[in-house]
């Protein structure tokens, strides 16, 4: 079913700034979009109003054309998995999945059905009969994914529901939520403040920030073409280098910029944004995997020291200071770098980007918009 | 947390002191109960005897004690069902939703827990003259009298201690209830209940003790028909004497289901009754 959210505005008594401020987003029936942010983004309480667990100050939703702003959380035909909530306590795990069919007056035959089937697809049926005591975080919270189903919801929200799981159970589980997502053909709608969740789970990635959303996009998208410093900064582990520096020109009319400490000819791609700006100060950015060390000085190259060395497994993160600035970067891991080390940073010109200082908004040309105004309509 | 040693004799002897201090009267009186009236006010006191239930007998049926058992016995049960039905609902809204003037209402509340009973008392006193006289309804005297005037002290009481146990559950256990179908009463009766179902036996029965003990307000507002069994241990302190043996029979009646419901909850006590500092 297709979710649609129309200058929908949420504020809480106890602040002035809109925790939810004025979003437009449209996700396409069948689609596993997430809402990613750092803490207090907005993201959570935007799903808990499409769950109805918040009631919106203006703005409508809408599920598959049904305006269903307000309409209470359990006649929207929405399913929701919470973060610190997994199990009733006072249930046995098959009660628990039968929980949400008692309130539809399901006969007891079909429930049982219902629950069996619903526990072999998450892999715990054998854990009908045992009490929440004896179940362990990752298997209680895919009772919480079992309960979600047995409905058969059109729309399932998650609210971060790995968060509180270990590092390994977490992949498990993220791999699971993505295979019950082709397999039910569900609208999925999941939360998260872990870029790497976002980038693995997502079809689509709705970046938030303040309220706003920053960028709403394919993972790719938002990791090769951010719309904004915020989106560039945020996605993307080790996140990006940012620079702040001043737009010139040389006596052939190429643009240049000059950072601190080395200056750089800028590719095409950007003459359109950066017309006029000559001396205008902007951010430049280069994720650590677009620079490449190189032995000898040339075009887009600047030399430094290696401070610094992390191993990441089959490539190290190394931090190579130029002038004033620290520079992460990827390498391979056989590549043996030391601390001390004299290197070039050499940076590819095709990933470069580029935002105004000001506005921070990216300053490349043609950028992809990920929800055509257009199509804002519905509800 | 390691306690030195003379740290923990100290509070030994303390807390001996305080034992003694507190259980000798109690235990003294307790054995008056079981003493022929011959000897109740003996010097020096005799310790031994042979026991005898006459004074319970006289108590229980002579003067009625049954009658005083069964007056306390409704109004205590009577009280503590009004304070759950009105308190426990009034205390997850405490604990769930944010409203106007909620904390200063919570405030309020357990400033009323600090009212003499006679402040309560009195004007209670006078409304009930009122209504009884204007209105010809009458509430002195009356098993809902008592237990209306009751909830004063026993409805702050619930909804603090609730207001803790609902606090401590996730918002997202009724919320999870509220998205798979059921109304918000609907999960507060499915899921929330049944989980804080421990606390609330511990609320109802500290506030059976409370309601149990009460004698103040029984006393202005109490009369033949519902008189409760501490106003009729006081019927045996008369001017020119005090019946000893009888008095302690019904203070031994009255303290036995008190000691009994303490021991049985004393872990769940302590929490309730601190439910308030840590807060």
């Amino acid at each position: 079913m297709r979710v649609v959210l129309k200058d929908l505005v949420k504020r809480f008594a106890n602040s002035d700034r809109a925790a939810v401020n004025n979003i437009n987003l449209l996700i396409e029936e069948g689609e596993l979009a997430v809402l990613l942010g750092p803490s207090g983004c907005g993201k959570t309480t935007t799903l808990r109003m499409i769950a109805g667990l918040e009631q919106p100050d203006s703005g409508r939703i809408a599920i598959a054309e049904r305006d269903i702003t307000n309409l209470a959380p359990k006649d929207r035909g929405v399913a929701m998995v919470f973060q610190n909530f997994s199990m009733y306590p006072t249930m046995n795990v098959y009660d628990n999945i039968a929980f949400p069919l008692h309130a539809v007056k399901m006969k007891r035959g079909e429930i049982d059905r219902t629950v069996r089937e619903m526990a072999r697809l998450v892999n715990i049926d054998h854990l009908l009969g045992r009490s929440v005591r004896q179940v362990s975080g990752g298997e209680a919270q895919r009772v919480a994914l079992a309960r979600a189903m047995v409905r058969r919801p059109q729309v399932f929200l998650m609210d971060e529901p790995l968060s509180n799981l270990d590092a390994k159970l977490r992949v498990q589980l993220r791999t699971e939520i993505k295979r019950l997502h082709q397999d039910t053909g569900a609208t999925f709608i999941f939360v998260t403040h872990d870029q790497e969740e976002a980038m693995t789970l997502g079809d689509k990635i709705i970046v938030m920030n303040n309220g706003d959303i920053q960028q709403a996009g394919t993972p790719h998208e938002v990791f090769f073409a951010p719309r904004n410093a915020f989106v560039a900064n945020f996605v993307g582990t080790p996140s990006m280098n940012m620079l702040t520096g001043a737009v010139s020109q040389d006596e052939s009319g190429g643009i240049r910029l000059q950072l601190p400490g080395f200056d750089l000819s800028l590719p095409e791609r950007f003459s359109r944004g950066l017309e006029n700006m000559t001396g205008n100060r902007v951010i430049w950015g280069i994720r650590p995997e677009a620079i490449k060390l190189a032995a000898e000085p040339g075009e887009n190259c600047a030399p430094g020291e290696v401070e610094l060395v992390e191993a990441l497994g089959s490539r190290d993160l190394i931090f190579v200071r130029v002038a004033e600035q620290l520079f992460g970067v990827i390498v391979d891991a056989l590549e043996s770098v030391a601390v001390g080390d004299n290197c070039h940073l050499h940076f590819a010109a095709a990933q470069m980007h580029l935002f105004d200082a000001e506005s921070e908004r990216s300053l490349l040309n043609n950028l992809p918009s990920a929800v055509p105004p257009s199509q804002w309509g519905g509800g | 947390m390691r306690v030195p040693r003379s740290e923990r004799i100290l509070a030994y002897v303390i807390l001996i002191v305080m034992a003694i201090l507190v259980l000798v009267p109690v235990l003294a009186g307790s054995v008056t109960a079981f003493k022929p009236q011959i000897i109740w006010v003996s010097s020096p006191p005799t310790w031994i005897f042979e026991p005898t239930l006459e004074n319970f007998e006289f108590v229980f049926f002579t003067r009625k004690g049954w009658l005083f058992l069964r007056n306390s016995l409704i109004i205590s049960i009577g009280s503590v069902v009004i304070a759950l039905i009105l308190g426990v609902p009034a205390a997850y809204a405490f604990a769930r939703f944010r409203f106007r003037s909620s904390k200063a209402l919570m405030q309020w509340l357990i400033s009323l827990r600090m009212i003499p009973p006679i402040v309560v008392g009195l004007p209670f006193y006078a409304m009930f003259l009122y209504l009884e006289r204007g209105l010809g309804v009458g509430l002195r005297d009356t098993f809902p009298g008592l237990i209306i005037t009751y909830q004063t002290f026993l409805l702050p009481l619930v909804i603090w201690m609730m207001r803790g146990y609902f606090a401590e559950l996730p918002a997202a256990m009724e919320e999870s209830a509220m998205v798979e179908g059921y109304t918000r009463l609907g999960a507060l009766w499915r899921v929330v209940l049944p989980v804080v179902w421990p606390g609330i036996v511990a609320t109802a029965i500290l506030n059976f003790i409370f309601a149990w003990n009460e004698f103040f307000l029984a006393l202005i507002l109490a009369g033949n028909r519902t008189s409760t069994l501490p106003m009729s241990a006081g019927t045996y302190i008369v001017r020119t004497r005090v019946e000893w043996g009888n008095l302690f029979s019904v203070n031994l009646i009255i303290m036995v289901p008190v000691i009994v419901l303490t021991i049985i909850l004393r872990r769940q006590l302590v929490k309730g009754l601190t439910f308030g500092i840590l807060e």
